[in-house]
């Protein structure tokens, strides 16, 4: 860092989106969003370096904000799990999401951690709102100087990791539709701690009552969350049957090359989720 | 550039760097020392203070993210001494232990009594879930605040 640098140029506080990319822009692919910070400020703890620019985000006003309309729910990327949850309650089809915003972390974190910051955290494998976004086949706006594109979440995972100087998380965008979805978690204590895994699964119904439409998403086991396709072409086109969807969870869980972390190993995480599985699709058939 | 910071209704100015802990800059600039330093990880809500009405970490949260906002510590629920009705309820139920984590606690049940219509235990317990009390005192913590808005549901 030159010695000229000062600490308003080191941290920065954007005041709408343009003034964003343009700052991010100009500091170059050093300079980082910063959202409601819980993340990155745990840095230290993880032997990690802060980085040498940051751009302040969350006082953007457009990006606080939650639009629903009949065809899809848009989610600034600055807006809480606590103002998510809140906002999502009333709507049945996103239950996948408003549980995820609602039983992440503890009360406080939610005040200030963000969807974003939740999307954009490349090292957090517990994060609980991207696999509910999956499974609600979610898509993520970014935003750069040059114009904005849209891309599925699971691509975004994918590439996050190389985002443009001055590329951002803008927006979530949910589509709508007659699912059923539930978020499912296993805390070591009942809550307030990270998920050893995570399920998350939405599914549509014909009218005799078969799956025709399905996607399950885990999160925690694996380093970054992703859909768990095997699983969801043994449910397709079969009743919700919790035991054999935990038996089919069970013959697939070798797909997966679940992590070792200090609060569970990997095979613990793979051996769960069967009785995670379960529990979604009791849920789901709670959901009438 | 110096950060313009709202702590308990006064304007104070910080020489701290902007990504400084805001509980650092609470605790070692301007000596208020009612939120505690732990776990510096959002996990034990013994540093909470509230930030604009509702609880946060001050552990994790930038000094430079709280510029602009009304910051109330523990400090500010006891002007001259006199205790909130919170503060007195948990004195006359003799909850207090160690000491460690009750600032957060308070901070915690302050913006749930502040925030809520029809306060009952099982809505405190959840309310509490980011404040670890190593003397296990929960039950106390919640009989005393239940006396305040709901005398038959304290045991």
């Amino acid at each position: 860092m030159p010695l000229s640098t000062t600490a308003a140029e080191r941290f920065y506080v954007a005041r709408t989106l343009p003034d964003a990319v343009a700052a991010l822009a100009e500091r170059g692919p050093q300079a980082t969003p910063l959202a409601g910070a819980t993340w990155i400020m745990r840095a230290p703890l993880r032997q990690e370096r802060l980085a040498p620019f940051y751009v302040a985000i969350s006082k953007i006003g457009s990006l606080r904000e939650v639009t629903v309309d009949d065809r899809e729910v848009s989610i600034g990327a600055c807006v809480t799990h606590a103002e998510l949850a809140g906002q999502l309650a009333a709507l049945p089809d996103c239950k996948a999401l408003a549980s995820a915003a609602g039983s992440a972390a503890n009360p406080a974190i939610r005040q200030v951690a963000t969807v974003g910051g939740n999307l954009c955290a490349k090292g957090f494998a517990a994060a609980d709102l991207v696999p509910a976004l999956l499974c609600l086949d979610a898509e993520v706006e970014l935003q750069a100087p040059r114009g904005s594109e849209r891309l599925a979440v699971s691509r975004f995972l994918a590439l996050r990791a190389g985002l443009e100087p001055g590329q951002i998380v803008r927006r979530v965008i949910v589509p709508r539709a007659q699912r059923r979805s539930v978020h499912i978690r296993l805390p070591l204590r009942k809550a307030g701690d990270y998920p050893v895994a995570i399920v998350s699964l939405a599914v549509t119904l014909n009218a005799g009552g078969r799956v025709d439409g399905i996607r399950a998403a885990v999160g925690s086991v694996e380093p970054t969350a992703r859909r768990w396709h095997e699983l969801e072409a043994d449910l397709l086109g079969k009743p919700l049957d919790p035991t054999r969807a935990a038996d089919k969870a069970a013959s697939h869980g070798g797909v997966f090359r679940a992590r070792d972390g200090i609060e569970a190993p990997g095979w613990y995480r793979v051996k769960v989720l069967p009785s995670l599985v379960r529990s979604a699709v009791r849920a789901l058939q709670a959901q009438a | 550039m110096p950060l313009q910071l709202k702590i308990n209704g006064e304007e104070r100015v910080s020489i701290s760097d902007p990504l400084t802990p805001l509980v650092d800059v609470l605790r070692d600039e301007f000596f208020l020392t009612g939120a505690k330093v732990v776990c510096r990880e959002g996990f034990c809500g013994a540093c909470m203070v509230l930030l604009d009405g509702k609880p946060v970490v001050s552990c994790l949260m930038p000094a430079g993210l709280a510029a602009g906002g009304d910051i109330r510590t523990v400090e500010a629920l006891a002007p001259g001494g006199d205790l909130s009705p919170l503060q007195g309820a948990l004195e006359q139920h003799d909850v207090v232990q160690c000491g460690m984590c009750f600032p957060g606690v308070v901070i915690s049940l302050t913006s749930y009594l502040e925030h809520t219509n029809n306060p009952n235990r099982e809505d405190m317990k959840a309310a509490l879930v980011g404040n670890i009390c190593r003397c296990t005192g929960y039950e106390r913590i919640l009989d005393a605040a239940l006396s305040l808005v709901a005398p038959g549901e304290a045991r």
